[in-house]
């Protein structure tokens, strides 16, 4: 299990918050203060030629990091998760443009992730208790590789 | 959009060239869902699901292809997986490739001041098929397994989500 971490860290106003979920129905919230941490994504097993995209990193510097993997194993594997589906795409497209003749090929698969937010209640005197909530994410596994390698 | 400056800083179309989707293997009838930026799912899927699955009017269809581009393509994708979740059996093709679209800005002002930008968006298209698809095509992917997303795994402690969750339903994702 990857460890709780707070990337994003947002109070949640002290009356009751209806939520959108991902299929339409609602989700009622006690009225409390709490504090939203989004948990890492579980990683798939990483192997050394597997590229996980995200938003953070400057989107050359992981471009050049892709290039030369694929110079050296022929065949990676981009992931990415939710907003950074968009640049492992264009990551990818990047490689296939960029290599001679065209002769990249490019295999993408879809996926769902599911992904745990933590509800930490701030006021530990009104003995709300901690929760958690599931939603899903998109994400998207791009294969690149040379056709006769 | 960067470089657009007032006051050209209205977007009033954006078109894109019509391609052919580069998917192999496409039915005549295949329903094409052509995902939109300020598109919904759940009006994308409505309208799918009744037409995958048939609405006593007219026969289901086979195959159903979204396409998207730019910052569609997250929509796209989701609206894949969530009919891949609810209409088991799916075959499924993805495919990657760069998209010219032309997008037309306007001045705000009352001078019509006008400026054609031409940008490249990558896009996606999915398609999902009862019917089997060539396994050796790239972006090929199988029908999934019995599903452990279904509906009661999603909540699995009721809607509140409280307490532990159990360890095992961190499993199927692997």
């Amino acid at each position: 299990m990857a460890e709780p971490r707070s990337p994003v860290s947002a109070s949640v106003p002290h009356k009751l918050m209806v939520l959108p979920t991902p299929e339409g129905s609602t989700l009622e919230m006690d009225p409390l203060e709490y504090t939203l941490r989004k948990r890492l994504p579980r990683k798939l097993p990483k192997r050394r030629n597997d590229v996980y995209v995200n938003m953070k990193t400057d989107l050359k510097a992981q471009l050049a990091r892709c290039q030369k993997l694929l110079d050296a194993h022929r065949e990676i594997c981009i992931h990415g998760l939710g907003l950074a589906i968009n640049r492992a795409i264009n990551i990818a497209l990047q490689l296939q443009t960029s290599s001679q003749g065209g002769a990249l090929q490019l295999a993408a698969n879809t996926s769902t992730v599911e992904l745990i937010d933590d509800l930490e209640p701030d006021d530990l005197d009104e003995a709300g208790e901690p929760l958690t909530r599931t939603r899903n994410n998109s994400a998207i596994h791009i294969r690149v590789f040379h056709p006769n390698a | 959009q960067e470089h657009i400056k007032h006051p050209i800083n209205m977007k009033v179309c954006s078109t894109g060239e019509p391609i052919p989707c580069p998917v192999p293997g496409l039915a005549s009838e295949v329903l094409e869902m052509r995902v939109k930026e300020g598109s919904k799912i759940r009006n994308l899927l409505g309208f799918a699901m009744s037409r995958i699955q048939g609405d006593g009017h007219t026969p289901p269809t086979s195959q159903v292809l979204f396409s998207g581009t730019g910052r569609a393509v997250t929509k796209t994708i989701t609206c894949a997986e969530i009919m891949k979740r609810k209409v088991q059996g799916l075959h499924q093709v993805s495919k990657l490739q760069y998209r010219t679209v032309t997008e037309v800005w306007e001045s705000q002002e009352s001078s019509p001041v006008q400026m054609t930008v031409h940008r490249t968006l990558p896009s996606i298209c999915i398609l999902l098929s009862k019917e089997p698809l060539d396994p050796q095509e790239p972006g090929y992917q199988p029908p999934a397994e019995i599903n452990a997303l279904s509906e009661e795994s999603k909540w699995p402690d009721g809607p509140q989500g409280a307490g532990k969750r159990k360890s095992d339903l961190f499993m199927y994702f692997i």
